[in-house]
This record gives structure tokens, sequence and C-alpha cells, in this order.
């Protein structure tokens, strides 16, 4: 009986040391979910709001006089010679309307740097769109230049001194003026998701990076998911039990490990040299970011199998199902949340890959939104590394903004996956 | 009494097979059986009919070798990558394990209910169904709902999921469960039912419900049991056989196994001694 | 124990203990049994009818172990399942002690008879005959209960076979109480008594054959109730 409470006594005395060390513990793991979770909140708050100015786009209000002795063409021009027309004497002729004084060449240069270099081909095709302008003229908002945009949204910048300002007092002057006249309009950029890249920020979107990126993912889908499965489920259900198998399992999970930028150089060796694939394009980047994700796909996939019960098999196979049947038709579909798990994860993996497309020439510079897999293309992550490398001071909002679609397309990956296995999800 | 000291080889006290192994007209007969797992051997000369129309139990002490000799029967050991069998098995005169029986067609033949219910994750009715669609056994919906209906009725399931043949199989009690895999394999019409300790993972009163199941089946079926529970042997079996170590030591009519079995490793077995 | 059955320990202790507690009991039982019998006809061969009333008022002793032993048989077979050489050790003990009960009623009967007998002064020398079978009928007996604790199959099957002497000392008992009866009618009620006292210590002999036979059951297995001797060997080999 003394023993007992002997026993009881010690027991009491290490009790309280336990306690503390869980306590201890709890307190460390909440302090790590913490700080996890302010690091991502910090993150997110910065680039959302350097991002902001992405969104917004200062436009200025011209009166447009489609006039033909300036165009320099006949009263009915056709649309070829409408093309020709000569747009930046109109936009001058329209300043000049603005600010009558200014007369220096060189302010007058100044006067036209306001306006974005896109502007004549806006106003061009505000023309083209509709002839019958030829003659009139209209109230039309153009594009301001990226300079203005970045010194109307950023007050700070007119605290500078005019050797560090792109734009000098007698812009600043000037602006002052328009934005009296009710001439400066900041608007919702939609032409940041629907054009494609341009050398001029006001002018840059993010449409030909997107486009680049679906149909990359496309690519990679449609190559690794059969690709991958059918490796997984040869591996883990049918072949043989061996030296072979064992060596291949090894390669496999070393691949996963391998250095993307490796599967870039093969991608460029092999596909584009040796196979001729065309270069740039979604397909060969597609190609490349298949090889790096397979192993991904196979590993998770294995696993899943794997964890399906075996009795589930025996049921199968005792009932007279053949092997090809037991995998497919019970094996496989109870594996099948895992496995879109694998497969969904490898590919927002791939998503965010730039290592290895640089390799292959997807990091061109391409106005155009790519059509299909074979054209030209970029994608976002790539995107996002050429505009943060671009000097322009309005690229800088641009690429917070390129982060924030890009987080978005992984948000929604994930979102799938969830979706994805909660409808295959069953239990046995 | 010393155990270390005293470890006889068995196979000097197992030369062989005590009782009567060997039936007129089996439906199953095995001559010589060996199976080896690498080169491990996982049972020893093994020569045992099967009757047509009877309930056999083998029962043993774990690692004996019945749950290997009962996957032997119907070739679920091809799974096995190192399994090695050797040995003569005849189905009705025709050989299980030669080049031109497929193991498909031999499964269809001899069905097997094993020890975890194993259920699909599907609905009752699909769970059934499944074997007869794949066999194409039925040649319509019609036919098909009166295999699923009198499967299930066989297997006395039918009364308490009637109302819901859609719902999930893997929400069923264990019991039902159990039944319901013994439906999914008379579904198929097998002249063979293995059993693989069917009932341990069950409450008494629904194991007392597979047994009472057995005993119907064996109307029109040919039943191998592998049963842990002495009593259950007892209960349900006309013959038992007593594995040990790998090797058959002893078989005969249940009643005289229970009552009176002639091996010495037989007897120390089933009363509970040390062997 | 040096029998054909081998009796290696159970896996459960308890279980032992309890079978060979019951196996105890019965063996007492047969023990008191056999003082019973002994005493009874000893009471009737010396005339005392003061042992006479001892053996008859001692019989509920008997009664008592009987229904106690069947309890514990109860017992065993509700929490053990016992099979095989268990089993058979059980139902032999539940089937020797209702022989045994039942020779302790034929005990009683002696006991009252001597009582009877010596209250009508009537001299042992009338039916000395009665010695010799009571002697062959006691010997029995103990041979049976000694079969059943060494379980000796071969003592058993001597038991059985000196059974027929048993019959053959009856027969020549009964046709001497006739002849008896027909020399002298008044002799008659003594006479009846004499013949019930014999016709006990046949019963006993009786039961003492069976006793025998449960232990070629319990070491053999086989029930050779109803056979004849011959056959009996036979079956068993011997």
């Amino acid at each position: 009986m003394s023993k007992q409470m002997n026993t009881t006594e010690q027991v009491r005395r290490s009790l309280k040391k336990r306690h503390r060390q869980e306590q201890r513990f709890i307190l460390m793991g909440k302090l790590a979910v913490l700080s996890g979770f302010l690091f991502l909140a910090f993150l997110l708050a910065d680039i959302t709001i350097k991002a902001w100015p992405a969104f917004q786009q200062t436009w200025i209000q011209l009166d447009v006089a489609f006039d033909p002795q300036t165009l320099g063409v006949e009263a009915a021009a056709d649309e070829a010679a409408l093309k020709k027309g000569n747009y930046r004497g109109v936009l001058k002729k329209s300043l000049s309307a603005i600010f009558p004084d200014v007369s220096a060449r060189r302010d007058k240069k100044a006067l036209l740097k306001l306006i974005s270099s896109g502007a004549e081909y806006q106003i061009r095709d505000t023309l083209l769109a509709a002839p019958e302008m030829l003659g009139t003229t209209q109230q039309m908002w153009v594009l301001a230049d990226d300079d203005v945009d970045s010194f109307i949204k950023e007050p700070k910048l007119r605290e500078l001194p005019q050797d560090d300002r792109r734009i000098k007092d007698n812009q600043v002057a000037w602006l002052a003026q328009l934005s009296e006249q009710g001439r400066i309009e900041s608007q919702w950029n939609w032409a940041f998701l629907t054009s494609g890249d341009s050398r001029e920020p006001e002018q840059a979107g993010i449409a030909g990076a997107l486009r680049g990126t679906m149909l990359t993912i496309l690519v990679v889908l449609a190559m690794s998911f059969p690709l991958g499965l059918a490796a997984a489920v040869y591996l883990e259900e049918f072949a043989p039990q061996n030296r072979w198998t064992d060596l291949i399992e090894i390669n496999v999970n070393n691949l996963a490990a391998v250095p993307s930028i490796v599967f870039g150089l093969l991608g460029l060796a092999v596909f584009i040299s040796f196979f001729g694939v065309p270069r740039s394009a979604p397909l060969v980047g597609g190609m490349v970011l298949t090889l790096m994700t397979l192993p991904t796909i196979i590993i998770a996939s294995r696993a899943s199998l794997k964890s399906v019960p075996p009795s589930i098999r025996d049921a199968a196979l005792a009932l007279g199902a053949s092997k090809v049947q037991t995998v497919f038709q019970h094996v496989v579909p109870l594996a099948m949340p895992g496995i879109l798990t694998g497969t969904i994860i490898g590919m927002a993996q791939a998503l965010g890959e730039t290592a290895p497309l640089l390799m292959i020439g997807m990091v061109a510079f391409i106005v155009d939104i790519p059509q299909g897999i074979t054209d030209s293309a970029t994608v976002l992550p790539v995107q996002i590394y050429l505009w943060a490398d671009s000097p322009e001071r309005a690229f800088m909002a641009k690429t917070s903004a390129a982060i924030i679609v890009l987080l978005l397309f992984l948000v929604t990956m994930n979102l799938l996956a969830v979706v994805l296995r909660k409808r295959f999800e069953r239990k046995w | 009494m010393n155990q270390v000291a005293e470890a006889p080889d068995i196979h000097q006290v197992i030369k062989e097979t005590v009782g009567s192994p060997f039936t007129d007209k089996p439906k199953i007969s095995t001559r010589n059986v060996d199976v080896f797992y690498d080169d491990k051997q996982a049972i020893f000369d093994v020569s045992l009919d099967i009757g047509n129309h009877e309930v056999i139990a083998l029962i043993g002490p774990s690692g004996c070798g019945k749950s290997t000799y009962l996957r032997c029967l119907n070739r679920m050991n091809d799974t096995i990558q190192s399994c090695r069998v050797t040995g003569e098995f005849r189905l009705d005169e025709e050989d299980i394990y030669a080049r031109g029986m497929d193991p498909v067609l031999l499964r269809a033949r001899i069905g097997m209910v094993f020890q975890k219910p194993n259920p699909f994750p599907k609905s009752i009715y699909d769970n059934v169904a499944y074997g007869p669609k794949l066999h194409g056994l039925a040649g319509n919906r019609a036919e098909l709902d009166e295999i699923v209906v009198s499967s299930l009725q066989k297997a006395g399931l039918y009364e308490e999921v009637k109302d819901r043949l859609n719902a999930s199989g893997t929400g069923l009690s264990g019991g039902q469960q159990q039944r319901l895999c013994i439906a999914r394999t008379i579904a198929v019409s097998p002249e063979v039912i293995l059993m693989d300790e069917p009932a341990s993972a069950l409450d008494p009163i629904a194991t007392a419900t597979i047994e009472e199941l057995i005993d119907e089946l064996r109307q029109n079926y040919t039943i191998v049991i592998v049963t842990h529970s002495m009593q259950q042997a007892a209960r349900v079996s006309q013959r038992t056989a007593y594995f040990h170590l790998g090797k058959l030591v002893e078989v005969g009519d249940t009643n005289q196994i229970f009552t009176n079995p002639q091996h010495q490793l037989t007897e120390n077995y089933i009363t509970g001694r040390f062997g | 124990m040096d029998t054909d059955l081998n009796l290696t320990p159970h896996i459960s202790n308890r279980f032992n203990e309890e079978l060979e507690e019951v196996r105890n009991l019965a063996l007492n039982m047969g023990g008191l049994v056999e003082k019973q019998v002994s005493d009874g006809l000893k009471a009737l061969l010396k005339a005392k009818s003061k042992l006479g009333e001892k053996v008859a008022s001692s019989d509920y002793k008997v009664n008592a172990m009987e229904v106690d032993i069947d309890e514990q048989c109860t017992l065993i077979l509700a929490r053990r399942q016992p099979a095989a050489s268990d089993l058979r050790l059980v139902i032999s003990i539940i089937k020797t002690i209702t022989d045994l009960e039942r020779i302790g009623d034929e005990a009683e009967q002696l006991g009252i008879y001597a009582i009877k007998l010596a209250d009508d002064n009537i001299k042992p020398s009338q039916f000395v005959e009665l010695r010799h079978l009571g002697e062959h009928v006691k010997g029995m007996l103990h041979d049976a209960l000694d079969a059943f604790a060494r379980m000796d199959v071969d003592a058993a099957l001597e038991t059985i076979e000196s059974s027929t002497i048993l019959k053959e000392e009856y027969d020549a008992i009964s046709r001497q109480l006739i002849l008896q009866m027909m020399e002298d009618p008044r002799q008659i009620k003594n006479a009846l008594r004499v013949h019930w006292c014999a016709r006990s210590l046949e019963r006993i002999g009786d039961h003492s054959e069976n006793i025998c036979e449960y232990v070629v059951y319990l070491v053999k297995g086989r029930d050779v109730r109803h056979v004849s001797l011959d056959e009996m060997k036979a079956e068993l080999e011997i």
C-alpha cells in the first residue's frame, strides 16, 4: 500500500513538468501557425496595395478633329487610305487647341508626351470603325502616358526635384490645367485583362500570358494525367516486384527532385532541336512541364492506389473479375480523389515554374494573344519575371497585378482539387 | 511440463494424415499439395477431398496454412508473386492449375467470402449485380433484377434491405455486410463457396445468422470454411480437417473430431491444451 | 497418469483446476458410496441394526454430493464448452455419479433390510449365501472405481467380464430362496427380504458395470453399452 502511495506521489511530481511541456509545445505550435499566417497576410496585403494602381488607368480627354487636311487624305478616302493618315498630326492639333500658348518645338514635344504613344492608333481605329466621322470633331478619351499615370497616382513623386522626375514642371502645369477642365479621369483598366503585352506600360495587358498559361496547362493535363496514371497503375498493380521495378521506382523518385531548369535543357535539346517542335509555343512548354510534373503525379497516384484496401481487390478478383477489370472498375475509381489531388498539385507546381520555360524560348516578348498551342506565347510567371525586369515605373504595379492573377489562378485550381476530391470521395 | 526442452520435430510427429481425407466422388480433390512462399514452405504434402454438398471446416492454430490452402482452391494465391503451388488440384476432374484453366472462369465456379466484410462502396443492388454483369449472366435488366433479388433472398438479406436497394452497401451493419458479400458471391451461381473466417468480425447474433445461412446454403453449394472458432466448426460442418504447421493432421467426421479425435495434436488443439 | 488418455495441462489453468476438482469430487463420492455399501453389507451379515440405521440415514450425503457435482459439471459445460477428452470426462462424471447415487440408494435398502431382519431376530446364518454375493459386488464396485480413478480400460474390461459370475451367484440365491419358500411357507416373509437384498446387490453390480463402461467411453471414445463383451473387445482391438 505504501508503495502504491509512493508511485502516485512520484507520478504527481513529474506531472507538472509534463503538463508544462505540453503547454509549451502548444504555444509554439500556435506561434508557428500565427507567424505563417502573418507572413501570408503581409504578402497578400503588400501585393494587393502595389497592384491596385495597375487596375486603374488615367485617361485624357481631347477634342479630336478628324480633318482630312491634317490627316493628309481626301474627303472620301477609302479604308486603306485612312489607315495611312497622319493621326499624330491630329493629336498635335487637338493638344494645340487646348494649350494655344505652347509654341516652342521642344514644349510641343513635351506636350505630346503626355499622351500614350498608343493614342494615335486608338483614334485611328475609332475613325476606321466609323468613317463618317471624317471631317467632324469628336470628344474622345485617350490613354495618358505611363509617366503621367504614375505621376497622378503617386502624389509623392511631386515632391521630388525636377531633375529626378520624368514629368517636368511645365508638364505639371499643363496637367493641372487639364485637370481643371475636367479632362483627366481615372478609369477601371479593363485593358489590363484583355490586351496582350506591350513595351508601353499603359497598354500592356495580361491576356496573352493568361491564355498562354491556360494553353500550356491544358497541354500538361492532356499529357501528364494519362501518362502518369498509366505509369502509376502499371507500376503499382501489374509490374512484377523485381530489381528493375525497384530501379524504376528509385528513378521516378529522383526525377521529382531534379532541378526544373534541367528539364528545360532537356526540352530544348530533345523537343526543339531534335523533334523540331516550334519554340516558344505552349505545346513545347507543356511538354517540358509534363516531364517535370510526371514524377509528382506518379508518386501521388501510387500512394493513392496503395491506400485502396486490398480487401476490395480480393472481393473483385474472387467474383471472377480479371486483373484489368479489378483495377479499372474498383481500384482506380477509389484512388481517384488522391490521384486528382496529386495531379492538380503537380500542375499547380508546373504553373508556377519559370526556369525551364526560359530555356525553350517562352521568355520572348510576344504582343499577340496566342490562338493555339503552336503559337508563340508566354506564361504568367514568365510575364511577371519580364515585367519585374522592366525599368518603367508603371510596370511595378503591373508585376504585382500579374502576381495576383497568378495567385487567383492557383487558388481556383486548388479549389477545383477540393471539389473533385469531395465529389469522388467514397467511404469503404 | 517444460515447453522449451521438449520440442519434438513436427515432421516426425505428423507422418501422415489421420482419419479419412478421401471421399467418393469428391467435388474438389487435392493431392500432395505443397505451397512455398519464396523458399519457405507453408504447406507440406496435403491431400484432401472435398465432397459434394458438404460443409468442410478447416481448423488449426494461426499460421497453420489453412487459409493458404483455401486460397489455393480458387487460385487467389496467383496474385501473390512469391507464392508457388505444386500438387494436384481437381474440380470435378478438371485440373484447377491447368494451363487452359482461366482463373476468371475458375473463380466464377468457386466463389469466396472473406474474413472482413468487404462490400464495394456502391449500392446494395450494384454489389450483387456486379458478378452477373461481369460474366454476362443476365440478358436484360429484368433478369438482372431477378438474380439480385433471389441472391439477396438466399442470403437472407432481402427482407431487411428490399426498401433500400440503392443505398450504399457499406452503410449496412457488419453482419448484413457479410450477408451482402455472400449474396454477391452466390449471384454468380458458383458450385463451391470458400469462406475465410466469415464470422470472425461479427457479434454472436450476426454469427448465428451466418451459421444458419451456411447450413441452408449446403443444399445447393459445397462449402469450405476456415474458422478459428471450434464451436463454429462443430456447429456448421459435416467434416473437419485439422491443420498444424502446414500439415494436414487429421480429417474426419465433425462429430467424431469433436468427441473423439484420433491424433494427439488434434485433441490438444480442440481441448485447449499445450501442444 | 498412466493411461491412454494424455492429459497435458490446458492453456487455462483455471480449467485444469475445475476439471481436477470435479473429478476428485466424483472419486470422493465413489469412496463414500463404497463405504455405504460395505457398511450396509456388514450390518446385514452381522445383524447390526445400529449400523443399518447409520447406513440408511447417511444416504442424504450421497445425494447432496450428486447435486453438487452435477452443478459443477453444468458450469463447466456452460463456461468452457469442453470438447473431445474433456467433454467425455465431464459426460462420464455426470453419468457415473448417477450410477453412484443409485448404488447409494441400494446401500440404503440394504441398511433398512438389515434393521428389519435384525429386529425379527433372524440369524445371519440363515442367509449366509448373501455373503458370497456381497463380497463379489463389493469387489466389483471397488474395481470399477479404481478403473475410473486410473482411467484404466483393461481393469474396466476385467470388471465387466466378472459380472457374469455375479449373474450366476444371483440366480443360485434365487433358486435357493424359492426352494426354502416351498419347503417352509412360514419363511416366505424373510426369504423375500433376503431376496430383496440379493436383488439390491445385483443392482449394485450392474451399476458398477455401467461405471466401467463409462471408463471405456472416457478413454477410448467408444460407447460400449449394450454390446457383448466379445464385440466390445473386437471394437477396442484388444
